[in-house]
């Protein structure tokens, strides 16, 4: 048997151990989140929602952020300014079937766009061509657009086409944002959707996506067989995608007519968004480090949490 | 048969395009040496010594045929070349894309540094096949017309003077601008130019414009001061661009516009003015207004569905787009071609004429419209963004015109060439000019270089040096006719 002494001073051990282990821990946790482990400092954008509304004028204390289900320090900063806005349209085999989408998507851009952006202008169909690189001149895109020769090629190479854009956004500095117009189709990539999804968890470019076809997703919808509208589906799924894991937004209207409302939505989300930077602990391992923000706000000692939209993650 | 079958349909598809321009004998060294040389002389100056000159109409009549020749040779040359970067980029890009995933770094590397350097010299020998070698040889051809004719128009310029009669031409009456009317209503086009203002804007057709007030207020004072002096009735706003393109353009009811690159590549106030003044004719003349009185709105819809696409069909009957198209994508140089309407020439030739007498009127040197014209078609023709020779009548015909107007002008002493003013507004302009480069350099690209490739090759063509240098085309002919 151990003697009351003895008893005493055992406990002493554990109680100083465990206050040792637990202060290491805190510091540990602590030291984690006060410096970057890789010094990666990220800005990661989010869109706060409530009801469909777009929610702005939060501030640092109504948000929460988590990097592998950890909570990291942060602050709200001014969004990156000028913004590099890229449109990438698909002008392949289809576009007979949504010329016209096309034709209101870029008066509507025309139209709702504000200055002092970069913007640019990709077309596909086989290849991947930059018909305007970045400017501020917003109408040389329209310029270039009506000057479009016929299609060149019997081809939507979608998903070469998107990791080509990612892959050179990916090394631009400040905010990236790719517009993606297309069916969704991919008809002969070299490229699979899997690299797809990997190119887009390891650039730092928001993603929006405007599903062409109007007509099949409305007047022509009824008399769409099985296997039309399975590739539909996944054209639209993979559209969706782009999108959600980038923190941007799918958009598949029925009407030619939205394609204006379109992007006029594409830009309030963007003028709404919160800047949130931190600095990154996750390894680059070469695996996916989910990311989670919680945006609420404290009414009468009751939070209420609204929808936040952002990138699922970091591939380094 | 055979042979005719391959030089009319096939050999344009199978790309023997030199063919098409079949070599010819190159003209005698003593025939053609004295015309080169004075070919390369100024406009100003060949209206000086071309009465001098005694060159045979068989002659001139030889070396027309030569420069159309060379320009079609050199031209031929350029598009061929041009091609052939084609279809070896598209030969790397295929390679890359069907290699894509199993390419190593260091060949992904290279191939993308000789994706690069091809896509540099593919558009180089592009512009220089489209802009280069016929602005330059369209301004050669100016000048040999002007030897062979000015002298005869010169007599008959002194013989009108000598009788009186250059009184009778059409708006003769100089003694008298500022209360002659050219056409009435130009208050009427106010409402359209703001409209057209508003309607370029909102379409992201109009570039920012430069905040220092030093350069506003100067380029505002002249102006002004050739406003004051001309038939313009309505009140005169200017915006200075900041859009390095060469270029100024009026909107109907006074407003007017001048790009930073044309204060730039002005080198003295009597040029700049020369241009104000021209498009100040423009407003003067109300040619917006008559544009729209000639075509019909079907017509405008289907220019506008030419330029545009259908992108701005939508609007296009609205008169404030209307404009936007007319001004906003003609004058910037964007896309509209109002030679379509057979309309641009005449107004261009208009112009001219009021911005001359406007620019003497204001005690400007008006040859300084005629040297600047003479420089951007000599030094920067082949600049894919002098738009503002996108419009142009014949060279000749513009500056025979011009010369003409100013020797029909009553003679004035202590013309303004150069102003203190013009200099200081150069400096501040070096500053703005700093800025906007350094905003260049911080412009993202999509077509980022690959780092640590080799300098991207130059096309062989040193804008300083005469065209003839490009081809070197009487030394291949004679090769060929060998």
């Amino acid at each position: 048997m151990l003697s009351t002494q003895q008893s005493q001073d055992r406990i002493k051990v554990i109680v100083v151990t465990t206050a040792l282990a637990l202060a290491a821990a805190v510091f540990y946790w602590t030291a984690l989140d006060a410096a970057p482990a890789n010094g990666r400092q990220l800005s990661l954008y989010v869109t706060v929602e409530k009801d469909g509304d777009l929610v702005t004028g939060l501030r640092d204390a109504n948000f929460r952020l988590y990097e592998d289900e950890r909570s990291r320090s942060f602050h709200l900063d001014q969004p990156e300014s000028p913004a590099s806005i890229a449109l990438l349209l698909e002008y392949g085999p289809n576009y007979g079937l949504f010329h016209s989408d096309l034709d209101a998507l870029m008066q509507g851009f025309m139209d709702k766009a504000p200055d002092g952006n970069w913007y640019g202008l990709a077309t596909f169909s086989h290849d991947l061509a930059v018909d305007v690189d970045f400017t501020k001149e917003r109408a040389r895109l329209s310029q270039a657009y009506a000057q479009l020769g016929p299609p060149g090629w019997n081809e939507s190479d979608t998903f070469d086409a998107v990791y080509s854009m990612l892959d050179k956004m990916s090394r631009l500095p400040g905010r990236r944002v790719l517009i993606v117009a297309g069916s969704g189709i991919d008809t002969f990539s070299g490229h699979t959707l899997d690299d797809v999804e990997k190119k887009l968890e390891s650039a730092n470019v928001i993603v929006y996506t405007i599903g062409l076809g109007s007509m099949l997703r409305g007047e022509y919808e009824p008399y769409l067989g099985q296997d039309a509208r399975i590739t539909l589906l996944q054209a639209e799924a993979f559209l969706k995608m782009l999108a959600t894991d980038s923190g941007g937004e799918a958009w598949l209207p029925n009407l030619e007519g939205a394609y204006p409302d379109v992007i006029n939505g594409i830009m309030q989300d963007l003028a709404s968004q919160y800047r949130i930077v931190y600095d990154s602990q996750a390894p680059a391992d070469g695996k996916l480090h989910k990311v989670k923000v919680e945006a609420f706000q404290v009414v009468n000692d009751k939070r209420s949490d609204f929808k936040v939209r952002v990138r699922n993650g970091w591939r380094f | 048969m055979a042979l005719l079958c391959c030089e009319l349909v096939l050999l344009p598809i199978l790309g023997c395009t030199e063919h098409l321009v079949a070599p010819k004998p190159p003209l005698a060294p003593s025939l053609f040496r004295p015309l080169e040389a004075d070919l390369q002389r100024s406009y100003l100056d060949l209206f000086r010594i071309s009465p001098e000159l005694h060159y045979t109409s068989e002659q001139i009549n030889q070396v027309h045929d030569y420069l159309k020749h060379v320009e079609d040779y050199c031209v031929a040359q350029y598009k061929k070349k041009a091609d052939e970067y084609q279809s070896r980029l598209e030969q790397e890009q295929g390679s890359l894309k069907k290699q894509n995933v199993s390419l190593s770094g260091a060949k992904r590397h290279d191939t993308h540094c000789e994706i690069q350097n091809l896509r540099a010299l593919k558009s180089q020998t592009e512009v220089i096949a489209q802009h280069a070698i016929p602005v330059a040889y369209d301004n050669r051809e100016a000048k040999l017309d002007l030897i062979e004719q000015w002298p005869g128009q010169l007599r008959q310029v002194r013989q009108e003077i000598a009788d009186g009669s250059y009184r009778n031409r059409r708006w003769g009456d100089v003694q008298d601008i500022g209360f002659r009317q050219i056409e009435s209503g130009q208050e009427d086009d106010i409402k359209d130019g703001e409209e057209a203002i508003k309607q370029m804007k909102q379409s992201g057709l109009m570039p920012k414009a430069v905040e220092s007030p030093e350069i506003v207020d100067y380029v505002t004072r002249v102006a002004e001061r050739i406003a004051a002096r001309s038939d313009l009735h309505v009140p005169l706003h200017v915006t200075v661009l900041n859009s390095k393109e060469i270029n100024a353009f009026a909107l109907p009811g006074g407003f007017l516009f001048v790009n930073r690159g044309l204060l730039e590549a002005a080198d003295d106030e009597s040029e700049l003015a020369g241009v104000m003044a021209h498009e100040t004719g423009h407003v003067v003349a109300r040619h917006s207004h008559q544009l729209m009185t000639r075509s019909t709105i079907a017509q405008l819809i289907y220019q506008t569905a030419q330029v545009a696409g259908a992108v701005l069909t939508g609007g296009a009957a609205s008169i404030g787009v209307y404009y936007a198209l007319q001004y906003g994508f003609y004058g910037l140089g964007l896309a509209l071609d109002l030679r379509l309407l057979g309309v641009s020439r005449d107004y261009e030739l208009q112009a001219d004429q009021l911005g001359v007498q406007f620019t003497w009127n204001a005690g400007y040197d008006p040859t300084g419209f005629i040297r600047f014209f003479d420089k951007m078609a000599t030094q920067e023709g082949y600049v894919n963004g002098v738009s503002w020779f996108y419009d142009h009548p014949p060279f000749y015909e513009r500056m025979v015109d011009a010369e003409r107007e100013i020797m029909f002008l009553p003679p004035k002493t202590n013309v303004v060439v150069q102003t203190p003013e013009f200099q200081q507004m150069k400096t501040v302009l070096n500053k703005v000019r700093a800025k906007a480069d350094e905003e260049e350099r911080q412009r993202p690209s999509l077509l980022a270089p690959e780092q640590g490739c080799p300098a991207p090759q130059k096309a062989e063509y040193d804008s300083d040096k005469p065209i003839e240098t490009l081809c070197s085309v009487p030394n291949n002919l004679k090769t060929a006719s060998k």
